[in-house]
């Protein structure tokens, strides 16, 4: 019987459901996850707005684990709303790069993660990075089954930017600041103000300054990768194949 | 704006309610939202009253209530069960 209204309609019944509207998206999340820890790869989902320098950032990564014989094992998604032109940017420097066209989605989500995986040889990946829709907003709330968030900051987009947008940094493991080799011309940007705003909303704040053009900071950015990265066992690589996710 | 894709899940979500229950239709909808779900109550609102039109909860008002934290959650829903 409805009792909320008082209408006492017998047809009508309360039922509790108390879960939570991602709890979908969580469950794919939760399968992703499982399956990169069982075949020791990292996922790094890498967020940020259109034209922080998320693509740059991973052209440099790739060519500084080149650089330094890294045997590290690369692969990339890349989220866009429409063209795969950054999963072709990356192929082009020797990564293995899939597009996840969203259309008209704002955020990837973890089952278009899936999907995507199975064009993808992924187990053989030492790190895969999922590239997400430009957006401080919306990706910040969708759980994709990676282990870290890393959120791409340049340094043209403002220094409160983390302070309009502090969902998207609360969740973040590391604030990578971008186009560091544009500070000489622009002498009103403070990078001290800038890493205090991250500070006051990043729960561990961690900040690395980077440069895709000039490779300064990618270093450092790789051996903090290389420091989430989990040892290969024999038996995990001898069962690495080329497979979808099951 | 991923308040139409919420609405989208919170939609996959009542129909396995409504299934189970063998239900008709939902008559009123209950949903908690905390200050840092990512979420915009009135965008939600908007976006399930666009969302709504011809479905099984077309007669169905959205309650919105404050939440904790990045609460966002399903509360209750009143199905019609005749």
């Amino acid at each position: 019987m409805c009792t909320s209204c008082g209408c006492g309609d017998p047809h009508v019944m309360p039922f509790d459901v108390h879960e939570r509207i991602l709890a979908g998206n969580d469950r794919a999340a939760r399968h992703n996850r499982e399956h990169f820890r069982d075949h020791h790869v990292i996922a790094v989902n890498l967020m940020g707005s259109p034209g922080a320098g998320k693509t740059a950032v991973l052209d440099a990564t790739a060519r500084e684990l080149g650089r330094t014989g890294e045997a590290a094992k690369v692969g990339v998604l890349t989220g866009d709303l429409a063209t795969d032109n950054d999963a072709v940017r990356l192929r082009a420097v020797g990564l293995m790069a899939q597009s996840i066209t969203t259309g008209t989605a704002c955020h990837l989500d973890a089952e278009m993660v899936h999907r995507g995986l199975h064009n993808l040889p992924w187990r053989t990946f030492d790190y895969l990075f999922i590239e997400n829709v430009g957006n401080l907003v919306c990706p910040a709330i969708y759980d994709l089954g990676e282990d870290v968030n890393v959120v791409a900051l340049s340094v043209t987009e403002g220094e409160d930017k983390p302070l309009k947008y502090p969902m998207m940094f609360h969740k973040a493991d590391l604030v990578l600041l971008t186009k560091i080799d544009l500070l000489p011309q622009l002498t009103d940007v403070s990078v001290d103000t800038i890493e205090k705003n991250i500070a006051s909303v990043m729960p561990v704040p961690r900040m690395l300054k980077v440069s895709a053009r000039t490779g300064e900071g990618i270093a450092d950015w790789v051996r903090w990768l290389n420091g989430r990265r989990r040892p290969r066992t024999a038996a995990c690589a001898a069962s690495a194949g080329a497979g979808a996710v099951a | 704006m991923h308040e139409y894709s919420l609405v989208q899940a919170m939609f996959d979500q009542m129909a396995n309610v409504m299934a189970i229950n063998h239900a008709r239709a939902v008559r009123r909808v209950r949903v908690r939202i905390g200050p840092r779900a990512g979420v915009d109550p009135d965008l939600f609102r908007t976006a399930y009253d666009v969302y709504r039109v011809r479905t099984f909860c077309a007669d169905a008002p959205l309650d919105i209530a404050d939440g904790a934290g990045d609460d966002l959650i399903l509360e209750q829903l009143e199905l019609e069960v005749r």
